[in-house]
């Protein structure tokens, strides 16, 4: 029998609801939907925090979307409800979040800028399916401007380049032009500013002149779509760059008022609107893209999508050599020996894969331990002594595509782990965490210290190795012949995490 | 009227009262059977009261506050007032000298006789006395009316008998047994324009009208009720002579509106604004014409101008002869009946679920049975699978077997949302009250949308079955209500298709507070989309059309009043579009005017059953398309209600609805075409042409087709068994 699934998502600007039916993981429609405005981005990006009045109002919604929801049957508390930047950011967010639990039996769930990014992505890959061989033949730039936040991921030929969620948000902007009494010629500098900033680094990761299609995606984007977008699948709709810019400058004359007549759109809608789309604009000219495409789609599609397709193997996968590909750009950017990272992630990889009946990890840890691996000397682009520290530091304060900020705070232990003492009770990083997380922090990290140690001369010389677990004893055994005599050294000294953990004594011939 | 330029729109309320007159003409014709024309009698008489209500009532609020104003047709309040007021004097008459010279006389000669008091047989007089002695006297409370401060009230719309008295000298004492404690009433009397005093008495409602008196064999005699009361009226008033006697009827202001800040407490504000209703300000006097001394009172005290007098030479308030119509026994006076069929293409037998899955069907009232509808709600109540049921309900009865099903769907746990229309102008009372019941019985029942109506007729079923979720639609040109659809010719579509119940299910979001405004697929909403989309149609009209291949535009509809569409209407006629109009009611579009509108003709039919489908169709450049709708072309129904367009998708229902709307254009028995003038004329059979009725046409075609539907050889037998 076909199921239902249900997402709220709690944002800037309002509360949204969709439902779907799923018939099976890649044949699902959406049956519902409908959103009311709120002023979380107003309240949380001025004071700080969520007013009572906020509150009230998002009170009163939750319970209309209660309703909603028990018309098709569907319990509250088996709808996905999530918090976007409005709600992450605000000062008394666990306070809004148990009263919202206590009032409506809604669970709210936060999640973070670059978990947005991940599911922004595979609604957006699904949206684009019949697009998707372009996507792989050009450099892309997939984009939403919310209330209090941007979006972007930067796609090089297919593969994830670099991905940001950025402060940059139309209330966001709204709000400082009005405490500085702004006029609308402000709002345009201050956005060109941040723009032309954010795009200077963004040119880093990935060649922004060499950007030849920008996917822009949010509510704003859909409204130019509809308007003077031609529709070129059920989803999806384009036009011509030059013909978006000069809808673009067309709004930017517009008050709100004539918006709300012209496009029959709520105020709320109407007052972000011009912002919005001159974000857009201004992201499109530093690109050479000859046409801007519209998927009809939003992060909560992307939360249907990954609650019902995590048995579909290929699509993971796919989806884990991004965030994998996104790692690397990561590591580029700090000059890591790439040689060296892809060696330790090969051995450390095949020994996790060797080992995984006695790991009892998952598929989730593996991707894990492989941005581990790639990443573990990143710290060295600051200083060679202590640059486990630094790769820490630097990993736990880094996006990467598809990973949130707790995974990246396991990653980043795990790498700070890597080399030298094992963790005290004064490691607060290490010890802030959960028992499961530091469990597997430990289990990451022992592996990941025998890869390093078998290329501890940094020139990849063990190509292939044999694992043989006998008895107490796991046996390396290295084709060919090699003088092992550093790596040995290295092990002796590396492999104690390994060797408590596990119980297996290491030795290698 | 006079060579002058034709006008670029006629006003508003004098096209109304046009329709008032086709109306009566219906009253008029011949060969329309007796007690029809009686009945289009008392349509005339309760459709005035309705106009006086509102629109003059409203009028004469403008005349106050904005006396500048003038209307789209350039006439300022003060100007339509008058000429209100001229034109109606003109229909009253004509519709007093039909009753007077035909009906009554057509009545006596079938052996229906009206007895007025004068005329009473001895035995006549005994049985009406022992009536009044009996049954109504107890029922009347004379009110005197001596005190200029203290006029009594006069209740809207009711008849009144008054009274000039006159006090016999030897019983001093009774002044203040009728004026109570009243002792000053006699030096009251003396400040009155007449010396005498004046008493009110309200004729009873709750004893029937029509009174049937002892008769010989072969007629019946009646009288009314009112000529009773006149006749022993005296008996009312010990110790004083009966002068003269005026019965009278007053219409009052009903267009109130509501305070619509205080949202929350939109019931409370409603139920006020019912008893402010029953003291507003009077409007019209109507009164028949024995006493002209009694009539100069109460114009005075009423605070009426001559022109809002209206004197009546027979029968008072024919809106309150219904009894008469339905007499028993005088089929042969009446339309034969009409039946109503079983739609062909709804399964008679089986749940509609399966059949509407496939298929979309159409269902055409009266000619078609209602039924479905109401199976459709009943079966939806009491189905395990159904979630949910949606519905709009603008003017339904408390006793409606929509509202019980609709009870007993919530008792069956099944979510239920009703959208109640509480400004449904004159239903509010009963609104109100099954309102309550629904919400008692666990029923979301949603009160109004702050200053819109929502007029939109919708249903939704959401359904889980064993593939799935499906959701049921219905969508109607009439309101639910089993009662109006058997006179009201509405057109309704029954639905599965995924884009229309994805936009009916938004629909019920936003006006049951789920979202903000969405766009929506298929569905045309007003205030949002409804004007601009039917612009734009029009406008497309013209854009494909050529003097080779000329457009068309055909559409039906109630009332035809906003200016920009009326503007686009000329402006798709200057571009060599053929456009017919199909309007029942108000039109104020000025066709036939060169230059303005050559290409478009008006047609307004008025049979037996009250035309209240829209219809609207463009021919697109081939690719045609039909829509069907709740909404008018009016400010009122684009700009300030909430209304549903809906396209006719299905190939075949398409074909039907395009012959029904076809159909109109060439009646030559009820039709009347519109001039430039503003006058309307009727349609005659021209030899050789046969006579086409529409109506007539629509009914035989249902019963043919439900007819042949019975005699059909089954080519499938429909086992019934469940299904493992």
């Amino acid at each position: 029998m076909a199921k239902l699934e249900a997402v709220v998502e709690i944002g800037s600007t309002g509360v949204r609801l969709l439902i779907a039916e799923i018939a099976s993981a890649d044949n699902w429609t959406i049956i519902d939907r409908s959103e009311l405005p709120i002023a979380m981005g107003r309240d949380v990006f001025t004071s700080g925090t969520v007013s009572r009045e906020t509150l009230m109002q998002c009170l009163h919604i939750l319970k209309r979307f209660r309703e909603q929801l028990a018309g098709w049957g569907i319990n509250q508390n088996d709808a996905t409800v999530i918090g976007t930047s409005a709600m992450r950011e605000a000062r008394n967010r666990d306070m809004i979040i148990d009263r919202i639990n206590v009032k409506t039996g809604f669970k709210v769930h936060v999640i973070d800028g670059i978990e947005e990014n991940r599911l922004m992505y595979i609604a957006v890959i699904q949206a684009l399916q019949k697009e998707e061989p372009k996507l792989k033949k050009f450099n892309s730039i997939i984009m939403e401007v919310g209330g209090g936040s941007t979006e972007i991921m930067l796609l090089k030929r297919g593969k994830m380049a670099a991905v940001h969620s950025i402060r940059l948000g139309t209330v966001i902007i709204e709000q400082h032009v009005k405490a500085m009494m702004g006029s609308e010629k402000d709002t345009r500098r201050l956005l060109e500013e941040y723009i032309k900033n954010t795009g200077g680094s963004l040119n880093e990761e990935l060649k922004l002149d060499r950007v030849h299609q920008f996917i822009a995606i949010g509510s704003e984007a859909h409204l130019v779509a509809r308007t003077i977008g031609k529709k070129i699948s059920e989803h999806c709709w384009k036009m011509p760059r030059s013909a978006f810019d000069s809808f673009v400058e067309k709004i930017q004359t517009y008050s709100i008022e004539e918006c709300i007549a012209q496009f029959k759109i709520p105020y709320s809608d109407a007052e972000a609107m011009s912002i919005g789309l001159l974000a857009y604009k201004l992201f499109i000219s530093l690109t050479n893209t000859e046409e801007v495409i519209v998927p009809d789609t939003s992060i909560r599609e992307g939360v249907i999508i990954s609650k019902i397709s995590e048995p579909n193997h290929l699509l993971r996968e796919e989806f884990y050599s991004q965030v994998v590909a996104s790692a690397l750009n990561l590591g580029k950017k700090y000059h890591i020996d790439e040689a060296h990272g892809s060696y330790v992630r090969t051995v450390a990889l095949q020994l996790f894969d060797q080992l995984r009946y006695e790991l009892g990890l998952d598929r989730y840890s593996r991707l894990l331990l492989e941005i581990a691996a790639l990443l573990h000397d990143v710290g060295m682009f600051i200083r060679t002594s202590d640059h486990n520290l630094h790769s820490q530091y630097i990993i736990g304060h880094s996006d990467v595509f598809g990973l949130n900020k707790d995974d990246m705070v396991i990653i980043s232990n795990v790498a700070r782990y890597h080399r030298g003492e094992m963790p005290t009770i004064s490691d607060s990083n290490f010890y802030g965490l959960p028992r499961a997380d530091r469990t597997l922090v430990l289990k990451l990290a022992s592996i990941l210290r025998i890869a390093d140690a078998l290329d501890r001369s940094h020139s990849q010389r063990v190509t292939d190795f044999e694992i043989d677990l006998r008895g107490e004893t796991l046996l390396l055994r290295t084709k060919g012949t090699h003088d092992m005599t550093l790596e040995k050294l290295a092990l002796a000294e590396k492999a104690n995490l390994f060797e408590d953990i596990f119980g297996y004594k290491i030795i290698l011939v | 009227m006079s060579k002058e330029k034709p006008p670029r729109f006629f006003n508003r309320e004098l096209s109304w009262i046009e329709f008032n007159a086709r109306v009566l003409a219906e009253a008029c014709r011949k060969n329309v059977p007796l007690l029809e024309r009686l009945k289009f009698l008392t349509i005339v008489t309760s459709n005035f009261d309705e106009f006086f209500m509102v629109r003059v009532a409203g009028l004469k609020h403008q005349m106050r506050s904005d006396p500048e104003r003038r209307d789209i047709s350039g006439m300022t309040s003060k100007e339509q007032l008058q000429k209100i007021s001229d034109r109606v004097h003109e229909l009253i008459q004509i519709q007093y000298s039909c009753l007077n010279n035909e009906i009554i006389p057509g009545l006596a000669k079938e052996g229906i006789v009206y007895v007025p008091p004068e005329k009473y047989t001895g035995k006549q007089a005994l049985y009406a006395d022992s009536l009044f002695q009996n049954e109504i006297f107890p029922l009347l409370t004379p009110l005197r009316t001596d005190d200029e401060e203290d006029f009594p009230h006069i209740a809207n719309l009711r008849l009144h008998a008054a009274f000039l008295l006159k006090q016999m000298f030897d019983i001093p004492l009774l002044t203040q047994t009728v004026s109570g404690e009243n002792g000053n009433a006699s030096e009251a009397d003396g400040e009155n324009e007449s010396s005498l005093p004046l008493a009110v008495v309200q004729i009873p409602t709750s004893i029937k009208r029509i009174i049937w008196l002892p008769s010989d064999e072969g007629t019946r005699a009646f009288t009314l009720l009112d000529d009773i009361v006149r006749m022993f009226g005296t008996r009312l008033f010990p110790g004083y002579t009966v002068e003269e006697t005026l019965l009278f009827k007053v219409t009052r202001d009903a267009d109130f509106s509501v305070d619509e800040e205080r949202d929350n407490d939109f019931i409370e504000a409603m139920e006020e604004v019912l008893v402010n209703r029953q003291s507003s300000v009077p409007v019209r006097l109507a009164s028949n014409s024995e006493s002209e001394t009694i009539r100069h009172i109460l114009e005075r005290k009423l605070n009426l101008a001559p022109e809002d007098v209206y004197q009546i030479k027979g029968i008072m308030d024919l809106a309150t002869l219904t009894d008469l119509i339905s007499v028993e026994g005088c089929d042969k006076l009446r339309y034969p009946q009409w039946k109503n069929f079983w739609p062909p293409s709804i399964p008679h037998d089986v749940e509609l679920w399966n059949e509407m899955k496939h298929t979309d069907a159409i269902l055409h009232v009266p000619y078609e049975s209602y039924e479905p509808v109401l199976r459709f709600i009943s079966e939806a109540a009491d189905d395990p699978g159904v979630l949910a049921i949606k519905i709009t309900l603008y003017r339904t009865s408390g006793n409606s077997p929509i509202i019980s099903a609709l009870e007993r769907a919530a008792r069956n746990g099944k979510q239920v949302t009703a959208f109640v229309e509480l400004k449904a102008r004159f239903d509010e009372k009963q609104n109100i009250s099954w309102a309550e019941r629904l919400e008692k019985a666990g029923v979301i029942v949603v009160h109004g949308i702050a200053r819109l109506k929502v007029h939109a007729k919708i249903l939704l079923v959401v359904r889980r079955e064993q593939t799935g979720i499906y959701r049921y639609v219905h969508l109607s040109t009439g309101n639910y209500n089993e009662k109006t659809a058997r006179f009201y010719g509405d057109l309704s579509l029954f639905t599965c298709n995924q884009e229309i119940a994805n936009d009916a299910t938004v629909f019920f979001n936003m006006i049951s507070g789920y979202s903000a405004i969405q766009t929506m697929k298929r569905l045309v909403m007003a205030p949002i989309t409804l004007k601009s989309q039917l612009l734009s149609l029009i406008e497309r009209e013209s854009r494909r059309s050529t003097p080779d291949t000329p457009g068309l535009i055909m559409a039906k509809m109630n009332s035809l009043g906003h200016g920009e569409m009326i503007e686009a209407l000329y402006q798709a006629s200057c571009a060599d579009v053929r456009i017919l109009l199909n309007v029942r009611g108000i039109c104020m579009l000025v066709p036939g005017v060169p230059g303005q509108s050559k290409n478009i003709s008006v047609v307004s039919i008025i049979d037996r059953f009250l035309e209240h489908a829209r219809i609207f169709y463009f021919q697109n450049g081939g690719s045609e398309e039909i829509y069907l709708s709740s909404a008018d072309w009016m400010p009122r129904n684009l700009d300030r209600r909430v209304e549903l367009m809906f396209p006719v998708l299905q190939e075949d229902l398409f074909r039907r609805i395009k012959d029904i709307l076809s159909v109109y254009f060439s009646d030559n028995a009820k039709s009347h075409y519109l001039q430039s003038s503003g006058t309307w004329i009727a349609r005659r059979v021209l030899d050789p042409e046969p006579e086409v009725r529409a109506q007539e046409y629509l009914y035989t075609q249902a019963k043919t087709q439900a007819e042949a539907q019975n005699t059909e050889i089954p080519r499938e037998f429909i086992v019934r068994r469940n299904e493992k």
